[in-house]
């Protein structure tokens, strides 16, 4: 399987190492992977703003960067959503264009999706031992079905063991650009998600999306937690201890 | 009534510092929440029932007109007088023109949401007429000096029993009581005198049904019925997107109604009534008239937008909603609260007069999926978005920012460079720590929470250096 | 213009009326009209004896309570055995249509008329009842005053068994197979009213009546 991976921008900037995890986990599964190096943003930040032409700009950008990949894999449900479900919406207009988001669509999986459902990854390059809980990213539970596949692949992990907090499929209160905008509002929800996962009395918070994670950090710094720690999946999965 | 969504920010911030509201916000999540998802799990094929639900109420939005002329026929051949009213200002008018007309000195009301729309007490009271509030959430807070309601289904979830119980003895001038039943009773007994002497009965309409030519009612408290029983003159107000079909059409909305609204199987009382009544009968009134509103609506079908006019307004997206659950209803500044009042607000009132609404959304779906009648919400928000930056109504920094992004994106060896300082600039604003206390550029963000420190380098330079490039 | 004129039209402008398309549609709402369609059901007993314990069950779920005899004859003496348990008042305002049955034997002073403020008690009969929710369905009618079920703290209500249906849209079709056109107020009665307004506290007996008791008659 020849896969192509978006790393997303969040990652780009703030955590590189999720990328490299992704890859080792793509290729723990037997996938060889290539990263375009032209790629910069799935657009989302213009869409949800309202900034249709720029969305559909940068449509386009993706969509001719990953023509050709057999599969495309972003470690973030809601980009991977961007790309799968929105753009055949924001290039609608555009016949040929249309068909090509279509055709992209067909083609582009989250990280955890893919390592369960299309690469069948059996064993873990990592041996992440302690307890943890997931958060499930709105994007990704509800407009991509992510739900099991981060915890079948936890399950695969013997030094893992499971703590689900209550509510894990609610809004962690990030939602992007709301964050900023509303930021009291936003802290306040992610006051809530950051109670329920300590509640739970895991030692790390893990999740798909970057987005959410950073949201809960910074909640969990700022309300005097210094223990438990934030990771993204593919970090878990990787985690060499 | 008059719009504050103007005021959305301030209005959330003193929401967010309110201990009494937050408290109560709280416990009405838990119940309507956990209640709707024990009942739904009665009804066997509940996707297979919002399908249904969503094709009976567009089947009626497609061919809106000629459904709200057939209900006009079979409900003017029962004997009811079907009006028109344009805005509010039109519904205050008949109202009081049918207050005038049979002599009307006291109106009781039960539940009207269109009511609200229209600031219908005031112009009332202006009439002559005495408006009577009866539904125990309206009443209190009619007294309370017509304070608007926070909630479309539970218009004081944002008040306290010590609340209610103060407000019963100040105006009452009874003993202050401590007990929820006894405050019931207390308002049973001072409603029950308005009910046996009220002219005239005003009503909203959860469903007109275009079969019949009917009106349902869906209550719990009984003062539906009282209003629509004792008075000799009955009026309805409702929107004209609440057309169904069939009485087996109603029949199955009411599966999901009060599932999505309370959790509860069924509402305690439905009214479904048809036309005047016959010399023989001994109660019910003489005169019925139907008042059927755009104010908004009409210019909503055939657009982008027509999908919210299937609401049947069961609340469920708001109980379901972070942001509603966190700042409660009076945020939001007009009738409808929640995701459903963050669209119609805009539409109703203008897209200018309430431009955080929309925004203020993490779009998670939250709502969308509980949506008794399928209703793409986020979709919705978004789109309205999309309408105010092509009116230019967003900040010039927020567009600018948001223009300089998508400009670097779409530009990659720009995007290299700009990453690269950007990166490297917050890494230093951290000072060695793996945190950000405050950051200038988005200090939304950090009130509240701080904001984690990057690796320092990028992927894209670092896949790079892996690779030898 | 008036505003129905002004709504409408901007309706059908939305919509692209005209006049083949009215045409066409008109004929496609009378279809829908007579075809009625049902959406999805959830499965139901289909044997009385079942179905009267659905009916029973979901009535106490609405905080009804129920009672059971063989005949209409024994009703009467139910009914007293009800309101003497729990101490109420032995007089009552019935419907019309229950005149016939002997209250007196069974030491009940009641009145068939409307309900006025004063009356304690109303006992009703039902037009029929819905195992699905434990619902009742009464149809107004001359010998049917609706406010008896409405203005009394206590009603009670004599259920036949036979009249115990599946679903509202059974309700429906009986209605219209058995009245034709539909009565001025069909009121679907599930339990004493109530209301959840103060701190989502639900509490029994806001404006209608605090407690509602169901006598199902077997042999009905």
């Amino acid at each position: 399987m020849r896969v192509a991976l978006f790393v997303t921008c969040l990652v780009d900037l703030m955590r590189p190492r999720i990328g490299f995890a992704a890859i080792e986990l793509l290729e723990a599964a037997g996938c060889d992977v290539t990263v375009p190096a032209s790629q910069t943003c799935c657009g989302q930040p213009a869409w949800n703003s309202g900034d249709r032409a720029a969305a559909a700009a940068l449509a386009k950008k993706v969509i001719t960067e990953f023509d050709g990949s057999e599969y495309v894999v972003a470690p973030s449900g809601s980009c991977a959503d961007q790309i799968r479900n929105e753009y055949p919406a924001i290039l609608a207009a555009d016949p040929e264009w249309h068909a090509r988001a279509l055709e992209l669509s067909s083609r582009v999986y989250e990280l955890t999706d893919f390592l369960v459902n299309v690469a069948h990854l059996e064993s873990l390059p990592g041996n992440f031992t302690g307890s943890v809980t997931y958060h499930d990213s709105c994007t990704g539970l509800r407009s991509m079905g992510i739900k099991e596949q981060p915890r079948a692949l936890l399950a695969k992990a013997p030094g893992v063991e499971l703590k689900e907090m209550v509510a894990a499929d609610e809004c962690c209160g990030f939602g992007g650009t709301f964050s900023v905008k509303f930021g009291e509002v936003s802290a306040a929800i992610a006051a809530k998600k950051c109670g329920n996962a300590c509640a739970s009395g895991a030692d790390a918070i893990v999740g798909g999306d970057l987005g959410c994670l950073l949201n809960i950090e910074g909640k969990l710094r700022r309300m005097g937690n210094e223990e438990t720690q934030v990771m993204h999946i593919a970090e878990v999965l990787t985690a060499k201890k | 009534m008059e719009s504050r969504s103007r005021h959305f920010k301030a209005n959330a911030a003193a929401s967010l510092a309110n201990p009494v509201l937050q408290a109560n916000l709280k416990t009405a999540k838990g119940k309507f929440v956990d209640k709707r998802a024990i009942s739904i799990k009665e009804i066997d094929d509940f996707e297979g029932s919002r399908e249904a639900a969503k094709n009976i109420r567009n089947r009626v939005l497609e061919n809106l007109d000629l459904w709200l002329e057939k209900f006009e026929e079979n409900a003017t051949a029962r004997g009811a007088t079907v009006l028109w009213a344009k805005d509010g200002e039109e519904i205050c008018r008949h109202v009081a023109e049918i207050g005038l007309r049979h002599g009307v000195k006291k109106a009781a009301k039960s539940k009207s949401m269109l009511s609200e729309e229209a600031g219908l007490n005031l112009a009332l009271t202006a009439a002559g007429i005495r408006p009577i509030e009866t539904d125990l959430g309206e009443y209190i807070l009619q007294i309370n000096d017509n304070e608007p309601p926070s909630h479309i289904i539970a218009p004081v979830v944002h008040k306290s029993l010590d609340e209610i119980a103060d407000l019963f003895h100040q105006v009452h001038k009874t003993p202050r009581k401590t007990e929820i039943p006894a405050l019931t009773r207390e308002a049973r007994e001072v409603l029950r005198e308005h009910f046996l002497t009220a002219d005239m009965g005003i009503s909203g309409g959860n469903f007109l049904v275009a079969e019949t030519g009917s009106v349902a009612l869906v209550t719990n408290e009984g003062n539906g019925r009282m209003v629509t029983t004792l008075p000799h003159v009955h009026v309805v107000i409702t929107g004209i997107e609440k057309v169904v079909p069939t009485l087996e059409d109603l029949s199955l909305l009411m599966r999901l109604l009060p599932r999505s609204a309370t959790g509860q199987s069924i509402s305690n009382y439905v009214s479904v009534l048809t036309g005047v009544k016959t010399p023989a009968e001994l109660d019910g009134p003489e005169h019925l008239y139907f008042i059927l509103v755009d104010n908004g609506r009409a210019d909503v079908v055939g657009s982008e937008f027509q999908d919210m006019l299937r609401c049947i307004r069961c609340g469920a997206c708001m109980n379901h909603c972070p942001v509603y659950q966190t700042i409660g209803g009076h945020a939001y500044g007009w009738v409808y609260p929640g995701p459903m009042g963050s669209v119609l607000t805009p539409l109703y009132t203008g897209l200018e007069n309430a431009i955080d609404l929309p925004q203020a959304a993490t779009l998670c779906n939250q709502c969308g999926v509980v949506c008794p009648v399928m209703i793409p919400l986020p979709e919705l928000l978004r789109k309205l978005r999309e309408k105010q930056v092509e009116k230019h109504l967003r900040p010039w920094f927020e567009r600018i920012a948001l223009k300089t992004w998508a400009w670097v994106a779409g530009n990659p060896p720009l995007y290299a460079l700009g990453s690269w300082l950007g990166v490297r600039y917050l890494k230093w604003l951290a000072g060695g720590r793996d945190r950000i206390p405050v950051l200038g550029v988005a200090p939304g963000w950090t009130l509240g929470r701080d904001f984690p420190a990057p690796e320092g380098k990028t992927f894209r330079e670092l896949y790079a250096k892996k690779k030898g490039r | 213009m008036n505003s129905r004129e002004d709504i409408l039209g901007r309706v059908r402008a939305a919509l692209g009326r005209d006049a083949v398309n009215t045409v066409a549609v008109r004929q496609d709402i009378d279809a829908v009209l007579a075809a009625r369609v049902q959406g999805p059901r959830p499965a139901m007993p289909t044997d009385l004896a079942a179905l009267t314990a659905r009916f029973a069950e979901k009535s106490a779920v609405q905080s009804s309570t129920i009672d059971r005899v063989a005949n209409l004859a024994d009703a009467p003496a139910a009914v007293a055995r009800y309101l003497k348990g729990l101490d109420l008042s032995l007089a009552a305002v019935i419907w019309p249509s229950l005149a016939a049955l002997d209250w007196r034997a069974a030491g009940l002073a009641v009145e068939a008329r409307g309900a006025v403020d004063s009356d304690m008690v109303g006992i009703t009969g039902c037009f029929c009842a819905i195992a699905e929710t434990g619902t009742l369905m009464a149809c107004s009618a001359p010998d049917h005053p609706a406010t008896v079920s409405l203005l009394p703290e206590t009603h009670i209500a004599l259920v036949p068994m036979s009249r115990i249906v599946p679903g509202m849209e059974d309700a429906w079709a009986l209605a219209r197979a058995e009245l034709g056109s539909l009565p001025r107020a069909v009121n679907f009665i599930s339990g004493p009213s109530r209301t959840g307004d103060i701190e989502q506290t639900i509490v029994l007996g806001a404006h209608g009546p605090y407690r509602v008791h169901l006598v199902i008659i077997e042999g009905e």
